[in-house]
Formats: structure tokens, sequence, C-alpha cells
């Protein structure tokens, strides 16, 4: 426009063509194929038979076969069981860390943190190595202390109750971060309110302390139950040799031969409405006005002093953490690194055959590195970018109904991952987009799952980044698109290197959504320990999961450097 | 035909009309301020000429071109337009020298004439000694001079303030306040100054626009504004008048409350109710009564301060209403007395309401 500027020495501004129409419509589209797509091909399945006729004889099935009802019952009971547990680990070990004075408190975050990160599956194992009725460590020195015969045991994991505990040790800290958080939040002076009126210390806790934690502490036990609900890896592990089956490991039954795809994606609608449910639920507890006015800090909280229950408190502390972190690492190690399995490791019996075995010898797992790295990169990078954007048109209001965008990317978090599984699975193995049996499915399938957590992380920076800050680059001759580049990203670059790396870590140990994607040429690092598994090589399973969990680690610790790292974020990594 | 020119501007959020048909002209280099109450819409007003929203109705010329209206708008990056905003803005992640540089770095400018260009307004701005520090290590008046350097740096056609000072103490206040108008009539930009301190606009402004409630209430010199406010809102945002209701007898007298007063301009109506004010500065004391008792009025001192420069009263009147007085400090009239004041004719402003 304005041609009149004799005299000036700065020209006019000639600003280039802004690109950032075009490339939202993209991604609305993009986001849209993400999330409908597969829900919609898994709906359409759910409702018709083999030859493409409507019909509701699949849902018929899930009532009156009892191999199809089963499975709910005792999902639903092993998540309940879950729930359960999950609150007794977690609940009195934050109130230790949060509101008393026992020594050691970060050791022991530290150590929740370990088991937050550990793949449930690789714990399930674990467990077996530990726990398994015959061949089982603990079992056989058992056996050995009260010098027993072979068949004698303490423990079979091979149970449902065996199965509870193993989920629980890995679902408890969801609820562990929820209610030390709020705990660190409780107006200290309600307590001694309470404590100056003579209330002794159970009474404070039971009248004020735990009725102001009951949100998280409910929201936290509903994340729990959704975890062990919709977790694959290990029902599959434990249940099919005890010979019953959850509702994840049913799906994943009807994708063996013969396949009944119409009947799997029946199975899945009530797996996903319950997920939904939960999801709710757990939004309108932690929605409520009386749990958000606790966040107005006042004072630090004031600690308790143990004294002489200090024993008392780290006997419970310390158990809890050799049982969900100690032991099953110790029975990780000493397989990796002993021939066979509860083997002692001495000098004599130490070996690397299974670092051999894993890194030279068995061909799949060169490849499954490569894809799970190549993924996981891929993943991280353009999850990270597109939750970027997305939160940018979603909380700038770019275009209109820009929201929406925000609503899509939060939605898959109510999918479970096997229901996501079959959706993808259905949507891309017909021959309109025949994806199924490359990386690029399970590429979708990553993105679709990681992108909840990525999109929250960003959506919650983007409120403590100014628009003004956004508006002075462009009223000085910014397009969209170049403030986003050159203010707006270099402003949230730690908030953008924790999402990418949270995103890795949630990628290389996903499970449950690409038991059903990939193929021999497409297997992951997480698959390959499923299949070895069934096999029953232990060693080189050991092998894979050390490894797994010390690149989680290295991250973390990175991750961790960065100034805007919080806990919490750590919520949305799955199982 | 002026430079910049707003006609019959509205914008609308939901049932809310938050800025309501302002129309404005503004000659080129002219500095015009936006003065009102807080929520008068004074921002939304400038987030428009910014091309940051877009209008529900009305136009925005520049030199005659539309820039913006309700079937569309030019977006900022192209209106050649430089913006202070309320918060700064300055990039936490850039050094002062990055962000003054930014705006030129964007024009492809080639390297020596952006070092050159921002070496001048950094000396102009006496920054040149922080140019390597974060925004983060600078003080607020600092922080004010590196956004107006980033702004005028890129030597805009139009610069638009939103209460540049409003988070500065009041000493600093007052010296970036000179500062502005010495900058401007250094460069001669064409600006737009928000602002809702009335002080701060009589300092900077060639124009004042006075607004209420999205609506403009009257545009002119400071001292226009000032000395001949012609609505009851605008003298009592100004401050420093008394007003007194009352009818009017003819065009140019009012009786208030049993005192005539005539009045510098003329009531649009015989028998209309209407409010007259008067500056408390240009009311006169005395302790006699006077021969003609037009434009004057009885009534009894109930306080009188001594603030140095001179001296404040509060006189009741016979109506029971009070009215201030400014005075000089010479023959101080106790509180109790009986006193007369002079309302001059040619400082009586008769007010629409
Ligand atoms: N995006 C928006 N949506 C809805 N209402 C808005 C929006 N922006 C401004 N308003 C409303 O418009 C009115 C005018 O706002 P504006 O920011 O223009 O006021 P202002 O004159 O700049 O006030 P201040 O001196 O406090 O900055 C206010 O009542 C405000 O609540
Ligand atoms: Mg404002």
């Amino acid at each position: 426009m304005m041609s009149t500027r004799a005299g000036l020495s700065v020209p006019a501004i000639k600003v280039s063509v802004d690109w950032s129409k075009p490339l939202f419509a993209a991604l609305a589209a993009l986001l849209v194929a993400l999330v409908l797509l597969p829900l919609s091909w898994l709906i359409f399945y759910a409702i018709t038979d083999d030859t493409a006729k409507l019909t509701l004889s699949n849902f018929a099935g899930l009532v009156s076969d009892p191999t199809l009802r089963r499975p709910f019952v005792i999902a639903i009971g092993m998540s309940l069981g879950v729930g359960a547990l999950s609150c007794l680990f977690a609940t009195p070990l934050a109130w230790l860390v949060s509101r008393t004075d026992m020594p050691g408190r970060s050791i022991i975050r530290a150590f929740v943190t370990a088991s937050f990160v550990t793949p449930p599956f690789l714990g399930a194992i674990a467990w077996e190595i530990l726990a398994a009725p015959n061949s089982g460590v603990l079992n056989a020195i058992y056996r050995w202390m009260f010098d027993l015969d072979p068949y004698e045991h303490l423990f079979d994991i091979y149970t449902i109750e065996g199965l509870v505990f193993a989920i629980s040790c890995y679902t408890f800290p969801y609820v562990f971060t929820l209610v030390s958080n709020a705990l660190d939040r409780v107006p200290s002076d309600l307590e001694e309110a309470s404590a100056i009126q003579g209330a002794p210390l159970f009474t404070t806790l039971r009248r004020i302390t735990i009725p102001l934690v009951m949100p998280a502490l409910l929201a936290g036990t509903l994340v729990a139950i959704l975890q062990a609900l919709t977790m694959f890896g290990s029902p599959a592990i434990l249940a099919l040799p005890a010979g019953f089956h959850v509702i994840t490991t049913k799906i994943w039954s009807l994708f063996q031969y013969p396949a009944k795809p119409h009947l799997a994606a029946a199975i899945s609608v009530p797996l996903l409405m319950f997920a939904v449910l939960l999801i709710w639920t757990q939004k309108k507890i932690l929605g409520r006005r009386g749990y958000t006015t606790l966040g107005a800090k006042s004072g630090a909280p004031r600690l308790i002093a143990l004294g002489r229950w200090t024993w008392l408190a780290w006997g419970f502390a310390g158990a809890l953490l050799l049982l969900t972190v100690i032991l099953p690492y110790l029975a990780l190690i000493e397989t990796a690194l002993t021939r066979t399995v509860g083997q002692r490791l001495t000098f004599d019996s130490f070996t690397l055959h299974h670092f051999h075995f894993v890194f030279f010898e068995f061909s799949a797992t060169s490849l499954a590195m490569r894809n799970t790295f190549l993924l996981g990169v891929m993943t991280a990078t353009l999850g990270t970018a597109i939750a970027l954007v997305t939160a940018y048109i979603a909380s700038r209001n770019v275009v209109k109904g820009g929201w929406i965008l925000g609503y899509l990317a939060t939605v898959p978090i109510a999918i479970p991952g096997i229901v996501l599984g079959v959706g993808l699975f259905l949507a891309y193995s017909n021959s309109f987009v025949p994806l199924y049996g490359t990386l690029w499915i399970l590429l979708i399938a990553f993105l679709t799952i990681e992108m909840p957590a990525a999109y929250q992380q960003f959506s919650s920076a983007f409120k403590s980044v100014h628009v003004e800050l956004e508006e002075a680059s462009r009223i000085l001759g910014a397009t969209r698109m170049t403030a986003l580049r050159t203010i707006t990203a270099p402003i949230l670059r730690s908030n953008a290197v924790a999402t990418w790396c949270f995103i890795f870590i949630g990628t290389i140990r996903e499970l449950s959504a690409m038991i059903l994607l990939t193929t021999a040429d497409t297997k992951l690092v997480s698959v390959i320990i499923y299949d070895l598994n069934e096999s029953g090589d232990l060693g080189a399973i050991s092998v894979l999961g050390l490894m797994l969990l010390i690149v989680s680690f290295a991250i973390i610790t990175v991750a961790n450097r960065l100034p805007v790292f919080g806990g919490a974020k750590l919520i949305s990594l799955r199982g | 035909m002026s430079f910049l020119e707003l006609s019959g501007l509205s914008k609308r959020y939901g049932p809310l009309t938050v800025v309501n048909n302002v129309s404005l002209s503004v000659e080129r280099g002219h500095v015009v301020c936006l003065l009102g109450p807080s929520g008068c819409g004074k921002t939304t007003t400038l987030r428009m000429i910014a091309g940051f929203a877009d209008p529900n109705d009305g136009e925005i010329r520049v030199d005659g071109k539309v820039i913006s209206a309700p079937s569309g708008s030019l977006p900022p990056e192209r209106r050649n337009m430089s913006m202070i905003f309320q918060s700064y803005a300055l990039w936490p992640h850039m050094t002062v020298r990055e962000n003054v540089a930014y705006g030129l770095q964007l024009r492809k400018l080639d390297k020596r004439k952006i070092q050159e260009l921002v070496d001048n307004i950094l000396a102009t701005a006496k920054l040149s000694n922080l140019a390597e520090r974060y925004p983060g290590e600078l003080s607020g008046g600092q922080q004010q001079r590196v956004s107006l350097a980033r702004a005028l740096v890129v030597e805009p056609n139009i610069l638009l303030l939103d209460e540049p000072l409003s988070n500065l103490d009041s000493n600093l206040r007052e010296e970036m306040r000179f500062e502005i108008r010495r900058l401007h009539d250094q460069y001669r930009y064409t600006t737009i100054y928000v602002t809702h301190d009335q002080a701060e606009a009589m300092t900077t402004a060639d124009v004042v626009v006075i607004m209420n409630g999205g609506s403009v209430e009257q545009v002119g010199s400071p001292e226009d504004i000032y000395e001949r406010p012609i609505s009851e809102f605008v003298a009592r945002f100004m401050g420093g008048s008394n007003i007194l209701r009352g009818r009017a007898l003819d065009h140019r007298t009012v009786d208030c409350g049993g005192v005539k007063l005539v009045c510098a301009n003329e009531a649009p109506q015989k028998d209309d109710q209407v409010a007259v004010s008067i500056r408390q500065h240009t009311i006169t004391i005395a302790t006699q009564r006077p021969e003609e008792p037009t434009n004057w009025a009885e009534g009894v001192v109930v306080r009188n301060v001594y603030l140095g420069a001179n001296r404040d009263y509060v006189i009741e009147l016979a109506s029971g209403e009070r009215i201030r007085v400014v005075t000089s400090t010479s023959s101080p009239v106790e509180n109790g007395r009986t006193v007369w004041c002079h309302l001059p004719p040619e400082h009586c402003r008769i007010l629409t309401s």
C-alpha cells in the first residue's frame, strides 16, 4: 500500500505469502483423519457382517456368548482390584513423602519415577521371572529355605491376584503423583487449626487432610483403573498362561486365525465406552471448584515429625520399592547376565551370551531397533510440530472454530490403545489405503496416541506466553508463520524439547496398539519382547528391556534438566 | 482528505458493542490521544487500526485506501505501522539489539545497513550501552525505551501506543512523556496514543479524543477539551470543574437554584434542563455583597485548605450544593463566613448531558 515514503531510509515492508490458512486447513484435515477415520471404520465393522449388511448380531454375541462375556467381567474385576491396590500403595507413600520428615524422600520420588517409566509388560515379565510357580526365583528361595519338594510354591503370578499385583506395581505412580501434588497444596493452616484445637494427628488426617485430597485420590484411582482396563501386555503375559482372557486379550485373539474382525470391532465398542466414561468422570472430579481453589498456595506445608515411627515408614516405603522396582530390576539384570533363568549371578555364571544373541545373532532385533528408533524420532518430531501448531490455532483463535482442533487433538486420550489398533487395522488394511504392513500405519498410530499429551503440554504453555509478544512481531511485518517460527517457538523451546522427549519415550514403550499393526517387516522392540516371551526366551527379553529402560532414563534425565519439567506431564504415558 | 480516517467504526463482541460508530480524521504527523475511562474501547479501537481486529461496521482508510472493513482487512504485517504495547512485549529470548533489529531483518535490509540504523536509534534512545542485554535484565523505563526504539527503527507510517507509560512510576512517567514527544518532534510520525491519564494526553497530544462507552464524546485540542468541554462527561472526566444543574431561561442564561448565570455558549432550547460547568480556579471570592447579582452566588465557607501555591475552599451555596474554589493564598477567609462567589460569564459553559 502506502508508497509515499520519500525521505525515509527504510523501505516499506514487502510481505511474503501467508501460508497459515492453507496449513491450518491441512492440519484440520489431518487431525480429522487421524481421529475420525479409525473410529468410523470401527463402528462400521461393528454394525455390519461379512457381506456389509447392517446387523446387530455382533453385539448380540457379546451378551449371549459366555466366552465373550466372561472377559468383560474379569477385566472389570481386575481393574477395580488394580484401582484399590494402587490406592493402597500410593496414598500412604504420597503422604509420607509430602507431609512427613521421613529421610530419603527424594530417593523415594526417584524410585516412583522409575516405576512410572517401566513399561508394565516388562514389569510383568520380571515378575514371571520372580514368581512363576516352578521356575520363579522367589519360589526357589522359599523351597531352599524350608527344604521343600520341587513343586511346592509360595507365589503363583499366573493368577488373577498375581495379575492385579503385577499391574498395580506400575499404575500406582498415577495415584501417587496426583495425591502428592494435592497434598503439597493443602494449606497447612487448615491442618494447624485442627491441631491447635487439640485434635490428634489421625483425627486431623481423617477429618481435614483426606477429605481435601479425596478428589485427587479418586481421579488417580480412575486413571489406574483405566490403565488396567485398556492394558494389553501384562494380561497377555500373565492371564493367557493362566487360561483366562480379559477384554484386550480377547480382542487380540479375535485377530488370530480365523480372524473375526466384525466381532472384534463390536467388542471394542463397550471398551471404548468404558474408557470415555472413566475419562469423563475423572475430568469432572478434577474440575470441581473445591479442588481448584486448593490451588491457591498458602505457605509451605508443615512437615510432621515421625520420631520413632520413622522405621515403620521406611519399612513400608522400602518394601513397596523393593516389590515394584528393585526386585524386578534385579531379576532382569540377573537374567540378562546368566545363561538360564533363576541361575545365581556369580563370576562363574556371568555371561554376555544374551547380549551377543540380541545384538549379533537374532536378526529380528536389529530391524526392530531401527524401526523403533526411526518411528520414535519421527513421531516425536512430527508430533511436537503438529501439537505446537494445533495448540497455537486453538488457543489464539486464529480461525473461527479453531478450538475444535484442540478438542480433536485430545479425543484420543479416551481411545484405548488396542481399540485404536483395531480401528487403524480396519481403516488401512483395505484396498483403498493399503498401509497395513508398512511403517506408515505405525507412525499414524503413534501420532494419534501421543497427540493428547503433547497438545496439552503446549496448550498450557501458550497460556503463559502473552499474545502481545506475537502481535509485536506481526505489526513489524511478520506473517503468522514467521511470528510462530521466530518468536513463539523459540520462547517455548524448552517445552518443545520436553514434549519431544516424552513422545519419544512413550513411543518406544507402546505395545497395546502395536500388537495388531506390526508385521514381520515392521517389528518394534516392544513387540519383539512380547514375541520372545511367547517362545520363553527371557534372557534376550531382559537385555532388550534393560536397553529400553536405559534409553528412557537417559532421556528423562535430559528432560529433567529443563526448567519446565513437571511430574504431572508423565500422566499420559501409556503401557 | 486526512491521512488516517476512521469512519463509522463499530466493534461488537456478541451482544456487547464495545466501539460504537467512531469517526475520526488524523492529519499526517499529528499526535492524537484517545483518552477515556477503563473499558471505553480505546484498546479495541487501536487494535482495529493495527489490523488485529476487524470492524463490524465502518471502515479505516489510510491515504484514501481502505485497509479495514467488515468485508476484509489488510493483515497487520502489511500495514507499515508500529505499535507499542502496554506490556512492552519485548521478546525475552532476544537481546536489546536483536529486538530492535527484528523489523529491519524482516525488511531484508543488508547487514551493514541494519547495524547502522540500529546503532542510530539505540543512541537516540540512550540505550547504546545496554545493547547486548536481555529484556529481563532491564528496568521498566529501559524496557520502555527499547520498545520505543524497536517501533521507531522501521520508520512506520503510523505509530500506535497503548498506554505505554502505565507501568512506570510517576517520576519516570513524566520523563518518558517528554521523551516520547521529543522523539515525535524529531521523526514526526503520525501517532495514535491511548491513555486514561489526562495529564499524559495534555502534554503529548495535538488532538485529544475523549471516548466514553465506546463512542467519541469530544474531539479537540488539549485547550479546547480543558477549557471548553461540551458534555458533562468530559467536564467531569477532565476534573477541576464545578458542575451546576439548572434551567435555561433563554439561550445564554441559566438559573441554577436561584443563581442566574450568563454563559459563554448557547443552550439548545429555552426551559431545557441543563448543566453548567465552571473551572475551580476561575471563580473569585468576595466578602461584600455585589451590586449586580447576575453570575454571583452566595454561600458559606465550610472548608478551607492551604495548599502552598494556592488555597482550596469548599463553599455551600444557598441551594445546598457545594462548589470548590481554588484561589491565591492571599487574604484568607475563615470557615463559617458568608461569601459571594463570582462565576465569570466567559468561563461558564453550558453542557449537553
Ligand atoms: N475479545 C473480547 N471479547 C469480549 N469482550 C471484549 C474483548 N475485548 C475487549 N472486550 C470488552 O470491550 C470493552 C472495551 O475494551 P478495551 O480493551 O477496548 O477497553 P480500554 O478502553 O482499552 O480499557 P483499559 O483502559 O482498561 O485498557 C471492555 O468492556 C472489554 O471487556
Ligand atoms: Mg486498554
